[in-house]
């Protein structure tokens, strides 16, 4: 385990310094829309939260911390936050793979298909798009995170956003119910999911799918999603820990202790792993690990484009 | 030997909201939270309750491995809200080392 201080000020340093946990400029996430001709206005904004984005650098970061948790040089951890955040966080961007950033951006095009084909109007403002600050809060660091969800909200409402849809459940709760708690500004928030209204396809397949703790338990929305895959003709096979009881996938603690996290993930891959059918995921987070514990998995919105 | 600071309930009012003192020490949150072999989440809310600040200051890195998954605060039979609990926690650690 690494010294939970270094790493939180590690990244309360990075999001102060440059709204993102990592120290990733913005443009060097968030590409996924350049190919696209998304509209900018709509009754919807459609806001990633970047978390998707994010992905491939967590991947990277996860691998570096696995490597060094319980040797000496995990104390030198401590020098992190001294690091100029931009630096160490373009530092990580050239060290990640091309291909993965590529997939991550994959998945978030094929929810911008899927709310095109159920005649979604909305629009996308890669300038609004930030990150949430949900990981501050997890954490503990509420002085900080109470700042950046100001800020980003006080940009979301003079905007004039009222109506927005998002992609994972961790900046959907921090939207939802954080955002107006801390900042006092609400807005109407769904997850993509809860808009799709696509022609049902007879699939016959069955897969097992793998809850969130955000959507399941916290947001309960989880039946939404199994609604979405009946409607397709995909049948969901039963586990012991899903829907309000689903079970962690261990992707919180990648950060202060990876091999806690792997511990986790075994756990939660094994349950998943026990009707035998394709793992289906719906969070950024939760697809990362279950993939890394060598899961047959892939993201939801991954599955439902194959179809139409 | 340890303190205790009889005003610690009161103290953490500033970091969640105070749930401490409904909780029963039933024990489902440590049963059924992921991290089993730690009496966690049960034995740092027990803290809180005889005022063991010092302990829970000792011991703070062990908060940080809770996943913030909810299944504590969803099965707890007293609503106490252990997961948020530990989440004030937290952030009174953080407070004090900032300090």
């Amino acid at each position: 385990m690494f010294n939970p201080r270094d790493i939180i000020e590690a990244l309360a340093g990075n999001v102060k310094q440059t709204k993102s946990p990592f120290g990733i400029p913005k443009f060097m996430v968030n590409k996924w829309f350049k190919d696209l001709s998304l509209p900018k206005e709509g009754e919807y904004l459609l806001f990633t939260g970047l978390m998707y984005q994010f992905t491939p650098f967590i991947e990277k970061s996860t691998q570096y911390l696995e490597k060094y948790e319980g040797t000496k040089m995990a104390t030198l951890l401590k020098y992190a936050r001294y690091v100029p955040a931009y630096l160490s966080g373009i530092g990580l961007a050239m060290m990640t793979s091309g291909k993965e950033k590529k997939e991550a951006g994959q998945t978030l095009k094929n929810i911008a298909l899927l709310l095109q084909k159920s005649k979604i109007n909305f629009g996308y403002r890669p300038d609004l798009d930030n990150y949430s600050g949900i990981l501050l809060y997890d954490m503990g660091d509420q002085k900080g995170f109470v700042a950046h969800a100001k800020m980003l909200a006080q940009k979301l409402q003079n905007a004039g956003i009222k109506k927005i849809i998002t992609v994972d459940p961790h900046t959907a709760y921090a939207l939802k119910e954080l955002f107006p708690k801390y900042t006092g500004i609400s807005f109407d928030v769904k997850p993509y999911f809860e808009l799709l209204d696509l022609e049902p396809k007879d699939c016959d397949l069955q897969v097992t799918l793998h809850d969130p703790c955000f959507f399941g338990r916290y947001l309960q929305v989880s039946d939404i999603a199994r609604k979405v895959l009946t409607n397709f003709g995909i049948s969901v096979s039963n586990i012991r820990n899903q829907g309000e009881f689903t079970s962690c996938c261990g992707g919180p603690a990648e950060s202060i202790s990876p091999s806690l996290s792997n511990e986790i993930m075994e756990k939660r891959a094994k349950e998943l792993e026990e009707p035998g059918k394709p793992i289906i995921a719906y969070c950024p987070i939760c697809l990362g690990n279950l993939k890394k514990s060598g899961a047959d998995v892939e993201d939801l919105s991954t599955l439902l484009v194959r179809h139409i | 030997m340890s303190s205790i600071s009889l005003d610690f309930a009161e103290e953490l009012k500033e970091y969640s909201e105070d749930k401490a003192l409904e909780c029963f020490n039933c024990g489902t949150c440590a049963a059924i939270c992921p991290l089993v072999h730690d009496n966690f989440p049960r034995r740092m809310i027990r803290y809180i309750q005889v005022g063991a600040r010092e302990k829970i200051l000792e011991n703070s890195d062990e908060l940080w491995r809770c996943l913030h998954c909810g299944l504590c605060t969803h099965t707890c039979p007293r609503e106490a809200d252990p997961g948020e609990i530990i989440l004030g926690l937290k952030r009174f650690v953080v407070a004090n080392w900032r300090s």
